[in-house]
């Protein structure tokens, strides 16, 4: 009895410790899997796996500072000295926090000309001259870098801007000339530009109404009664921009399928899409709407970072529009978004995605995997295919269903004029122009190699055209109607 | 080897070849068949050598089974069209003569799309012009041998051969709507009745 009793005990204790054991030494950080799963689309039109180019880092929330709690932040930026300047919607003003979240100032006074209403945009010079789109009071109110309010630009006055015209700025970016571009809510005719005296200087950009035919057939059927009761078409509306170092002003648009994205030369012409181009998710069919971008963001390298409302997903492209990684979605989880509604990312390549619906600010690192892929894709377009030959097959030996690593290999094989193995590598990314280049320049290698064989063959294959065809066929139509209708059918055609 | 003969006949002499046709037992059903038979062997084997640059579509969208409806449907419901047209005003041809007639008008298709297809092993795409242009010189002249034979089958003047081919183009548009709308009204009388089977089975 006892012998068992101790036994009892014993196995008892063995028991608890089981169950206590996992909580004590395996205590520490734990590696969470991603919310979200990583896929690039393919030239074919298919979603195709890959790794995660970001990760969920940190989560910046200033509710527990002296700053308080963020209500409905539209908008953030990210100043040359990678301090964060917070568009605090709900609360009317602008925060300015240090790059981790220690709370630095608080712009937009009680009282005055630098009470703000509503502002939903922020651009800050490199010399830290804040300009807000104070969106309620139709506005550019400008404050000093210590945050005292300098100046503000109302709506500007001008013959073409039209009667009834609405002004609600909503973002805006300044260029090195101090001419402002602003993106004014529910305007169709494209960014306004301001230049530094307030005087309105003309649109900027503006996007088209592309030709339909559905569109010409009510316009040759309907009558003016009907046409009028029917919506106008208007050209859509831009959401968002950025300016890169060379000036590029990089612009989101609403209510497009292709082209949402666009990089706009200083005269206003997209410089980014060669034909239509879709950026964000593509499915044509099931219950998905359209991509809506709201936030973009360009690093000094050219990669593009563009923010999607409707799925809440972070999309990533390089400098020639293709995409790299996406990220995100809708949910509760970190590294999900409630409601996001900008982006924006410090000089280190940290994406900060500000959300609207739970007033805080998420954190992305980018994971080794797309550091790599960063740096074979800079090599990449500056045309420096050779040099970035052996990140590409690094990328590939980590995901061998990247198609932009095979395109860029088949570049590289295609300019040390290995045609035939390039050729292979075209075929695998699903480049069939690039193909076809490719097969060209081998075809004309491998007739120059056998030229001799080449050329006596053909000057046979003429020779045999010339004198044997017609026997040939001859002997053919003998066969084919027997001796003597052959013979007859020769008679039909010498008569004809 | 008969059959051979006519297909030598219909691209060497079409109008001869037509003429020969209305002749007393001198074609068959099963030339009609095997025809098309023939030219959707010569159109599978054309888009399984095509080069890879100038394929347009990804092996996966391509359904031997659909590429085949998509050659005998048309021609069976141009056949009945063109046939019931031409018999309201006052055609020669026989139902047997366009079954066969038109189908030995794929001819020159059958017999040229291969070698045709087989450029696009050597082309690049900055040819394709090439291409292209032989493609539709062998569509053009099946189109060709198609009104050749409305022509002479029914012993037409050229005006009323282009009246006839719109309507019995516009009968083919009217044979599909009917199928489908048959098709759909069909469906949906077999699941009613599946329904009420069920409801009987149901409430007994």
């Amino acid at each position: 009895m006892t012998v068992s009793n101790k036994m009892r005990n014993r196995l008892a204790g063995l028991l608890i410790l089981a169950l206590v054991l996992p909580l004590v030494t395996f205590s520490g950080k734990a590696s969470a899997d991603s919310p979200y799963r990583g896929y690039t689309w393919s030239r074919s039109g298919n979603e195709v796996s890959s790794i995660n180019g970001y990760m969920y880092d940190s989560s910046i929330d200033p509710a527990g500072t002296a700053v308080g709690v963020l209500k409905n932040p539209e908008s953030l930026f990210i100043a040359e000295d990678d301090t964060l300047y917070i568009v605090d919607t709900g609360n009317s003003r602008i925060i300015h926090l240090s790059k981790d979240g220690g709370p630095i100032k608080v712009i937009g006074d009680a009282e005055g000309g630098g009470k703000l209403q509503e502002p939903k945009g922020v651009f800050v010079k490199p010399d830290g001259t804040v300009y807000v789109a104070d969106t309620k009071n139709q506005r550019i109110a400008v404050f000093n870098k210590d945050g005292q309010y300098m100046q503000e630009f109302p709506k500007p006055d001008s013959t073409l801007l039209g009667a009834n015209f609405s002004y609600s700025p909503s973002k805006l970016i300044v260029d090195k000339r101090n001419y402002m571009y602003v993106v004014s809510d529910g305007n169709t005719q494209g960014l306004l530009q301001i230049d530094s005296t307030g005087k309105f200087k003309g649109f900027y950009g503006a996007n088209h109404v592309g030709f339909s035919w559905s569109r010409l057939l009510i316009k040759l059927v309907a009558t003016k009664e009907q046409q009028s009761q029917l919506a106008t078409v208007r050209p859509s509306e831009f959401s968002n921009l950025d300016i890169d170092e060379e000036g590029f002003i990089y612009s989101t648009t609403l209510g497009e399928e292709t082209n949402q994205i666009k990089r706009l030369s200083p005269v206003g012409v997209d410089t980014l899409n060669v034909g239509s181009h879709r950026y964000g998710d593509y499915y044509t069919d099931g219950p998905f709407s359209m991509a809506s971008f709201v936030g973009i963001s360009v690093d000094r390298n050219g990669f593009i970072t563009a923010l999607d409302l409707q799925t809440g997903k972070v999309f990533q492209y390089d400098k020639l529009g293709n995409l790299l990684f996406s990220f995100g979605g809708i949910g509760e989880q970190n590294g999900l978004f409630v409601t996001p509604a900008a982006v924006d990312q410090t000089s280190d390549g940290l994406l900060y995605v500000i959300d609207k619906g739970r007033g805080r600010i998420d954190r992305f690192r980018a994971t080794p995997f797309a550091e790599l892929v960063h740096e074979a894709s800079l090599l990449y377009v500056d045309g420096k295919y050779e040099e970035a030959e052996t990140l590409w097959h690094e990328v590939l030996r980590l995901n061998a269903n990247y198609d932009m690593a095979y395109q860029a290999i088949g570049k590289a094989l295609y300019k040390a004029e290995n045609y035939r193995e390039a050729m292979d590598y075209f075929k695998l990314s699903n480049s069939r122009g690039d193909y076809s280049a490719a097969f060209r320049e081998y075809r004309k290698l491998f007739i120059r190699e056998h030229f001799t064989w080449f050329f006596s063959g053909v000057i046979a294959l003429l020779l045999l055209l010339y004198w044997g065809m017609p026997k040939v066929y001859r002997r053919f139509l003998a066969w084919l109607y027997g001796h003597k209708a052959a013979a007859k059918a020769k008679a039909a055609e010498g008569e004809l | 080897m008969y059959t051979l003969q006519m297909i030598h006949q219909v691209v060497a002499h079409p109008y001869q070849f037509y003429h020969d046709i209305q002749g007393k037992r001198r074609i068959f059903w099963y030339q009609g068949i095997l025809l098309v038979l023939l030219t959707f062997a010569a159109k599978t084997i054309s888009i399984l050598i095509t080069g890879y640059a100038f394929e347009t579509r990804e092996p996966h969208e391509i359904s031997i089974f659909h590429e085949f409806i998509w050659l005998a449907v048309p021609w069976l419901t141009w056949c009945v069209s063109n046939w019931g047209v031409s018999t309201i005003l006052d055609g020669e041809g026989k139902f047997k003569e366009i079954f066969v007639g038109s189908a030995f008008a794929f001819a020159p298709y059958m017999l040229l799309a291969i070698p045709v297809t087989l450029l696009t092993q050597v082309l690049a795409l900055d040819e394709a012009s090439t291409y292209n242009l032989l493609h539709q010189f062998l569509i053009l002249w099946v189109a060709w041998l198609y009104l050749l034979k409305v022509k002479i089958l029914h012993d037409f003047e050229l005006r009323k051969v282009v009246v006839i081919t719109l309507i019995s183009i516009a009968g083919i548009g009217i044979i599909w709507f009917v199928g489908i709308l048959l098709f759909g009204i069909s469906n949906q009388f077999v699941s009613f009745i599946i329904d009420l089977l069920k409801e009987l089975r149901l409430r007994a």
